[in-house]
Parts: structure tokens; sequence; C-alpha cells
């Protein structure tokens, strides 16, 4: 049996570090610590700045590396046939990514390709004896459903690391030891040309402290400013439900939700928001969560830490006023 | 043009929401199943936008052959859903879901595929809204050789063999051309999907899908296993101890609020 969990990234992230590292990282540690496996991790493509400083202090051992020209910016078919290749060198037991929008299609192709199985929206993982067990959400987080390993020697297992922590190594940081892996890409071509990209400026929806969210219970687009003033009262960002988005309240890069961001502010205010489980896997983890719903049974409110009960359109000028009014 | 499209029966997404919010999912013996009778089955919503996706292909003046396949032990009523939908051909691949995980399931589907003498586009929803793995378009496609292309919220065939996609990003739109044969997976934004007249719906329930039964398919190595096997199923657990504030007009409940979030510090 292969000895090591393995955590994959590739993108460069953010303030220096790949999105959700840390998070994967963190229950890569436990599994490894439990289980009796090294704990290395792969970075395929140019290393972000932090990336050293964080693998010491989450004790990986070996920091493998593969550096090619066709890795400096993210192509699915490199990157799945890299990480492909890294795995029939080491095979890894587990590999574990940090769940991006990216490693939502790498994730099941790395397993297609090495013969593993793949478990995705994973939130916890164990090893007892021989048995791999993967918690991972389910029904849009309405259940949490266990899969075991039973045909397969090795495991993909996508991170859900916008709902986990991080916490380092209490021990203080350890030097990981630099491994250069050689994987030959020189026959793999990208079968998906890129004719427009992606481009977005301006703040993130998952990076706010404060979020402002609305939904149907609104009734209309022009109401929706109510949402926006509230946010920009309080230095925040407005979101909005997916049938907000889908009838046209706002565009889409501000859903919230399971097929739109999933966010973890310190205060995510829900207005109008009946607080479907597809909507609340988006919130929960907010620190703070005030719901505003007309009707009293509305899920949200047991989420919620504080609720109102009322018209959202009566209710969310005031809130506004008083935020001023400091 | 030959298009495939995958659809899985699913238990309605919102009712199940609706059991967890009150606390009466019920859990059957085998300590995973769901077994509340009342919950309907449906077409998963992202497959039915997939078939969706097919007709908008043939209302753009495509001339275009609709497969519609099913893995379940009786997908007969989601299949002819597809036929009153505008499917050509329906075909159910009667397996018991609970003995199949996404890596089996797409053995069966790229088996079906292969069985149909492939097929020039495979289009799956993005996800389906039991599981939400999102792994069968992966695999199928890796079985079939395809590119895959994944959340898409328009295709549009240019040049004959080439398909120009649309996908939703966390960033926004990206445009991508793939050459056909492909996988690609489709996203609610595509719009709703065409709800079938009465009388479409009445003559599809006379239709029988074709059966095709597992073994008859070319599964390839270790194609019918599966790799991982669902074992345990839960209610995930919500913790809110929700604080309601009341009385008064709205905006004594409104200065009421602001004061307690300043003295959690939660806001300034």
């Amino acid at each position: 049996m292969s000895s090591s969990v393995v955590v994959c990234t590739w993108d460069q992230g953010r303030h220096g570090a790949p999105a959700g590292a840390e998070e994967t990282l963190t229950l890569a540690r436990a599994l490894a610590a439990s289980a009796g496996l090294e704990l290395n991790w792969l970075v395929a493509g140019p290393v972000p700045d932090r990336v050293p400083e964080i693998a010491g202090k989450y004790g990986v051992v070996h920091l493998d590396r593969i550096e090619d020209p066709k890795l400096a910016e993210f192509r699915p078919d490199v990157c799945v046939e890299a990480l492909a290749q890294y795995c029939k060198q080491q095979s890894p037991k587990l590999v574990l990514v940090p769940q991006t929008f990216d490693a939502r299609l790498v994730a099941p192709c790395l397993a297609a390709r090495t013969g593993a199985g793949v478990v995705m929206n994973a939130l916890e993982l164990a090893v007892e004896g021989a048995t791999v067990k993967v918690t991972a959400s389910a029904y849009g987080g309405d259940t949490r459903v266990v899969y075991e390993l039973t045909g397969a020697e090795s495991c993909v297992v996508g991170v859900l690391a916008d709902m986990l922590f991080a916490e380092a190594t209490e021990g203080g940081a350890s030097a990981p030891v630099v491994r250069q892996v050689l994987v030959d890409l020189g026959a793999v071509e990208e079968r998906v040309r890129v004719i427009q990209k992606a481009h977005f400026e301006g703040p993130r929806l998952e990076e706010a402290q404060v979020i402002v969210a609305g939904g149907m219970g609104l009734g209309t687009k022009e109401n929706f400013q109510l949402i926006e003033a509230l946010a920009e009262a309080l230095g925040g960002m407005a979101a909005a439900s997916r049938p907000a988005v889908e009838n046209g309240f706002v565009d889409s890069s501000r859903q919230v939700g399971l097929t739109g961001k999933i966010t973890r502010p310190a205060l995510y205010v829900g207005a109008g928001i009946s607080g479907a489980s597809q909507h609340m896997v988006g919130c929960a983890a907010a620190k703070t969560i005030v719901a505003i719903n007309k009707n009293p049974d509305a899920a949200i409110f047991r989420y919620a830490r504080f609720g109102i009960v009322g018209d959202a359109m009566e209710i969310l000028p005031e809130i506004t006023k008083a935020v001023k009014g400091a | 043009m030959k298009i495939v499209v995958c659809v899985k029966e699913v238990l309605d997404p919102d009712a199940v929401d609706n059991y967890v919010l009150v606390g009466k999912l019920e859990i059957g013996e085998d300590g995973k199943t769901l077994t509340q009778k009342a919950i309907p089955r449906l077409m998963n919503g992202y497959d039915e936008q997939a078939i969706e996706c097919a007709l908008k292909l043939r209302d753009a003046g495509i001339d275009c052959e609709i497969h519609v396949v099913a893995v379940a032990s009786d997908p007969t009523k989601i299949l002819q859903h597809a036929v009153a939908m505008g499917a050509d051909e329906v075909a159910a691949i009667p397996v018991d879901t609970g003995t199949v995980d996404g890596y089996a399931t797409a053995s069966l589907l790229a088996g079906f595929v292969k069985s149909l003498g492939g097929a020039d586009m495979v289009l799956c929803g993005r996800q389906a809204s039991d599981g939400d793995q999102a792994v069968v378009p992966a695999f199928l496609g890796t079985m079939l050789e395809m590119p895959v292309v994944t959340i898409a919220r328009a295709v549009e065939m240019v040049g004959g063999s080439t398909a120009r996609v649309t996908r939703v990003t966390p960033d926004g739109d990206e445009i991508v051309e793939v050459p056909c044969p492909a996988v690609i997976t489709i996203s609610n934004e595509i719009g709703d999907p065409r709800y079938p007249t009465g009388l479409r719906t009445m003559k599809a329930r006379k239709v029988k899908p074709r059966q095709v039964p597992p073994d008859s398919l070319d599964l390839g190595e270790g194609g019918g296993q599966p790799r991982v096997t669902m074992t345990r199923q839960s209610m995930a657990s919500i913790t809110g101890s929700c604080e309601f504030i009341q009385g008064g007009s709205p905006a004594a409940t409104a200065q009421d609020l602001v004061k307690r979030l300043r003295d959690e510090r939660v806001i300034e």
C-alpha cells in the first residue's frame, strides 16, 4: 500500500497562496498523523510566494514541484497530465485538492486517468485500517454522506475548503524538503481553446467581510436597491439568491450558493431569502447571520443569529438609516 | 448531428430540503437510503436543461438526432418526459443505482454511446441535485476520449464540427471552442427547459424506452465495478440559535438590531 497523502494545487490564488490550501492541508495533516501517512504537497506550475512558509506551518514533509512552461497558466488537459504522471511515480494513497472551480473538472479527470476513486464536496476524512472513509455534503448541504473506497487503491478527494477552517501545527514551523518532480508534457495538446477569457475586476464576494443579500421576497429588481444601499452603508457587498439572479435583480457574479459563490463573511444579512439549503451552503459559514423574512417559519431563521419577522422593504431602509446614524 | 443527453432520476431536492428543515427526513434501515414515499422522483433539473440545450441546437437549424439515456431501475417516467420535450430516442439502462458510483455509471453511459457507434456531442447536467458529485462527465470524457467542457450557459456550432461554448465561471463568462465529439455539461443559466404541451405529454406516455441490458454493453476493463461506495447518509445539523428582534416599529426594530450588532462587535 502506498503511504502518502498529497495535497495538489496549481492555481496562484490571491495573497500568495493557492485558494483553500491551508484548510485542505489542515485536513490532510490530521489524516496523515492518524493513519501514519506522509504529508506531501505538490505544486504544479509557478509556486505562489507564501507556499514554502505555509508548507512549514502545516508539517509538510516534501514540497514537490513540477515546473514546465506549459503549466504557466492553468489549462485542464496539461494540468491533468502533469498530476497523472506525478501519481504514477509517487502512488499516493490519497490525493486532496481544494475544491476550486477548476478542481471540479481536474479531480474527476485525474481519477479517470489514474484508476482512482473520487469523492467531491468532502468535509471529513478518515483511514480506518485498510478503509478510507470520506464524509461529503449532498443534497445541496441537506445531508452528509459517507463514501468508502471499495474498488480502487487510491482516492482523489475534492475538499470543500470554503466550509472548513485552517489550523496550523502547534509545534511551530518545520522545513519541508523540496523535490523537483520530472514529468514529460511534450505530447499533451490542449483540446479546448479559449476564445475569450473570463475577466473580473473589483471586490470579490468570496473575500467580503460584510454581505447583504436579497431574494425573491424583494419582489422587484427596483427593490434590490435597498440591498445595495445597506451593503454600502455597512461597507460590504450586495449579493443575491439564485432565483433573484435568474430574475435579473443582479448579475450572476453576485450569486451566493451551491452553484454560485461560497462565502464566509463576518456578517451576512439575508433579506427576503427563504433559506433553501442550496443557498445556505454559500453562507452558512458566516460568523453572524441576520435574517429578515415575512414568514416566521422561513428556513433561514434556523441558521440565523438574529431574526426579524417582517417586510424587508420596510425594515431594510431603517437598518440603513440606523447604521448611518452612528 | 447525433447528440446523447445523459439524465438522472433524483428525489425532488426541494422536498428533501423541506423534510430536513423540519427534522423529519427518513433514512432506511440500510442507514443511507432516503425512504419517504411522499418525495417525488424527477428528472435532475440540470439534465432537463441539457435536453433543452440539445433542442436549442435543433431550433438553431442544426439537423439533430437526440438520444436521451438514463441509468436507473425504472426511468420510464423521466424518459417519457424527455420524449415530450422533443427527444427522438430514449433508452434505459436498468441498474439499481444503489450499486453504482460515478465511475460505474460513466462506464455504462460510455458503453451506451459506443453501442450507438459514437456521438457528435454528449450533454450532461452540470451536477445531480442528489449527490452533487459532478464526476460522471469527466469519467465519460476520459473513457470516450472526448474533451470535457463544464458549466455551459450557451452552446452553438461553428463551422460544422466545432462547438463554441460559453462557460459560467466565478470570474464571469469564458468562451471556448472545442472540436466535436465533446462532452459538455449544462448549467441553469441556459434558461428554463421548455414545458411540453398536454398533447405531447399524452403521446409520450405511450412511449416505451428501449431497454439496454448492462451486460450487452462494452464496459471496458473493470467497468461495471464501483470504486467508491456510499455507506451512510444522515441529515446535516443546522446550528443556529436565532434570537428574534421584535416589537415596535420597523425603525425601532432596526435600531435594536444595529445596537445588538455593535454590542457584539459584529459591526463598528
